[in-house]
């Protein structure tokens, strides 16, 4: 019993000292390392990506570090974590032990996770990448804004849907990129003055500028359920007339539900990410276009200037904190160019991957 | 029939609800579509029934429907298999999944929840390191093979509804272990095993024969139904593909009437089962409940109707006792 009360002390003290170090401060340690590498360079850095799950979009951007670790000669581990928030936490402990020099990674839940991530940034060098967590004390952001690659996909919409009923499918809402992708395509649909900090309720049934936003389902990357729910909100709503797949397989699954139900050029989609049958659609010409994001630049630039930072250079973020890499619309007259370049990234990713 | 009944009525009152509730539930696509997905489910059901029936569970069945789906776009896009060499392929080496569980299982004597988690998590593992974690789909291709499972048969007379191929050997499956439970000393001899394996190999039943061959089949139909997902969704990721179906099959299999001591099997009470799970998750979206309370709906739902069952069955055997007991007075 002694035993355990002084195990339950020990880990309240830990988790008080952890909850004790503000954000402000780790970041200013983490920049203190920094500067202390300027007078001593890192001759060999290892920096680690991690993704937030496994998919095509984190081959790519896999192939992305794996380049940069060989054009700035430094060694580059790459995770995927296949089980969620836990899984993740996992990788990051583990690559903390492993004594890592830097990490770059993309939060599931950054709320949830801010003593992991503090954890990072007391041992190692934290940057985020894809969905960022501003409120960690992260040193830079690499990616797009979600809430701004979100408003394409809305301002798409609107473009080729001019009212009517609109269904939301997203894998899951937790993260932050989720939640800001979301909010900016309700916003770019609708024509409102872009907020983030707008926040609808996703259980909300709403009608605004003519068009009735009548749900957002998610389905925790179960890809039989998120099928369902496509076939379930086209029966209750035979009248729909735009849908969107926030995530990957959210717009895969969107197509193959159209082509089955033959409703092609009925429902509209915007779609997001590239998947080949979102692409065929495009160029078939039942589906407005897809916003996608650039996860090879994701993967060299986190290498990049993880690297940089073990040499003391800290020039390449700047004052927002933020490294944009900025999100494109695929259409009708650029999606066999975008295939055939996302072709030849995938298979050196994939040989990335054989060789690692 | 006796042991369905609980499930039936449940069913009964969803599809009422669903009926009354649920925006254009009684259209022609929607129970197709319902159709469709409570086929796929019935078939890893009745596997998972088949080794309930000995005592035994089976983990994996989620991680062979993966690896099993997994690998026949992989052998059909990637590696340019012909369909005829790639679906006899994915079937044997299902039954060899299955052959290894009953092998350790009677042989080893190792204990069946044990040798099928070890399984869950290999099984996976296999499928995500063969793959490389990339995504498997038919590339807008095979159409010809996906239209084993997305076949719809018109029905002579009606508009919009039409039978889906899945229904088939679900029903084939469905009819065929129902006659072998019924009809062949064989499934005489497995409930005999399920209810008391001692006592049955004492009267010369071979139980470890037996209780393998279960396993064989519920890894078969795992497999089986894995492929039948793939051509019906058309990609998978192998890190997320079939997570947690077995728990849909189990339950579904131990709602239709199914003891997981063993021994007790309704076929019938199984498909509908599996076709309960499907329509409760189909009313709550047509009902238009938050997508975030459907487990919780699953849950609470399922657990009322097998409560209300149980506490019927009670009173009735109470009331037997009664009138049983007058009579003998």
């Amino acid at each position: 019993m002694k035993k355990l009360i002084s195990l339950v002390a020990l880990a309240s003290l830990g988790l008080g000292l952890v909850a004790a170090a503000p954000a402000g401060d780790l970041v200013q340690a983490q920049k203190d390392r920094i500067a202390a590498y300027k007078a001593k360079p890192k001759a060999k850095s290892h920096v680690a990506f991690v993704s937030n799950g496994v998919a095509d979009f984190w081959t790519i951007a896999k192939a992305g570090a794996i380049a940069a670790g060989k054009e700035l000669g430094c060694d580059v581990t790459v995770e995927f974590p296949g089980g969620g928030l836990g899984d993740q936490k996992r990788m990051l402990e583990d690559l903390l032990i492993k004594g890592i020099d830097g990490i770059s990674v993309s939060p599931i839940d950054p709320t949830n996770q801010a003593e992991v991530l503090a954890m990072v940034a007391e041992k190692s060098l934290l940057i985020t990448n894809d969905s960022d967590a501003p409120n960690a004390p992260r040193l830079c952001y690499i990616g797009m804004d979600n809430y701004d690659a979100g408003l394409m996909c809305g301002k798409l919409a609107r473009e080729g849907c001019k009212g009517g009923k609109v269904a939301i499918f997203i894998g899951r809402l937790e993260q932050d990129n989720a939640k800001r992708r979301r909010q900016g395509f309700i916003d770019g649909l609708l024509g409102r003055t872009p907020d983030p900090t707008r926040y609808d309720e996703p259980s909300k049934v709403f009608t605004e500028a003519g068009y009735t936003i009548v749900g957002t389902w998610t389905d925790s990357f179960d890809r039989a359920k998120a099928k369902a729910n496509i076939e379930d909100v086209m029966i209750k709503h035979p009248d729909l007339a735009l849908m969107t797949g926030l995530f990957e397989y959210n717009s895969t699954l969107a197509v193959e539900v159209i082509r089955q139900t033959g409703k092609e050029g009925k429902v509209q989609l915007a779609a997001f990410d590239e998947g080949a049958d979102v692409i065929a659609g495009i160029k078939e010409g039942f589906v407005l276009g897809t916003v996608v994001q650039d996860p090879y630049g994701y993967g060299f630039e986190s290498v990049k200037v993880l690297n940089a930072f073990t040499k003391g250079d800290m020039s390449m973020v700047p004052a927002s904190g933020v490294i944009n890499i900025p999100a494109r619309v695929i259409r009708k007259d650029n999606a066999e160019s975008f295939w055939k370049d996302l072709k030849a990234k995938l298979k050196a990713g994939k040989e990335a991957g054989a060789k690692k | 029939m006796k042991k369905a009944l609980g499930i039936i009525g449940i069913f009964a009152a969803i599809f009422i609800v669903a009926c009354i509730f649920g925006e254009n539930f009684l259209t022609g696509i929607n129970l197709m579509q319902l159709t469709q997905r409570a086929a796929l489910y019935s078939i890893l059901a009745l596997g998972a029934s088949l080794v309930i029936v000995t005592g035994g569970i089976d983990l994996s069945i989620g991680s062979v429907v993966c690896l099993a789906g997994i690998m026949t776009p992989w052998l059909l896009v990637e590696h340019e298999w012909a369909p005829a060499q790639v679906i006899p392929t994915v079937l044997l080496m299902s039954a060899f999944i299955g052959l290894c569980h009953g092998l350790l299982v009677t042989r080893l004597r190792l204990q069946p929840f044990l040798v099928t988690l070890c399984g869950l998590l290999l099984y996976r593992g296999i499928a995500r390191w063969m793959t490389g974690d990339q995504t498997q789909g038919f590339m807008g291709e095979f159409g010809e093979v996906r239209a084993i499972a997305l076949t719809k048969f018109a029905i002579p007379g009606i508009e919009n509804y039409r039978i889906p191929s899945t229904v088939i050997p679900m029903i084939v499956l469905a009819v065929l272990i129902g006659l072998f439970f019924s009809r062949t000393v064989w499934g005489r001899w497995l409930l005999a095993t399920g209810r008391n394996e001692s006592a049955a190999r004492y009267s010369g039943v071979p139980t470890a024969w037996l209780v393998t061959m279960s396993y064989v089949a519920c890894s078969l139909l795992a497999g089986f139904g894995g492929m039948l997902f793939i051509f019906d969704i058309g990609s998978a990721q192998p890190s997320d593909f079939g997570n947690f179906y077995e728990l849909y099959a189990i339950a579904a299999a131990v709602l239709g009437g199914c003891s997981l001591r063993g021994g007790e099997i309704s076929v019938i009470g199984v498909v509908v089962g599996a076709a309960t799970l499907q329509v409760l998750r189909n009313t709550i979206i047509l009902v238009g409940l938050s997508s975030q309370l459907e487990f919780a709906v699953i849950g609470a739902v399922l657990l009322v109707g097998v409560a209300a069952d149980e506490l019927i069955r009670r009173f009735n055997a109470r009331r037997l006792e009664r009138t049983g007991a007058a009579a003998s007075a």
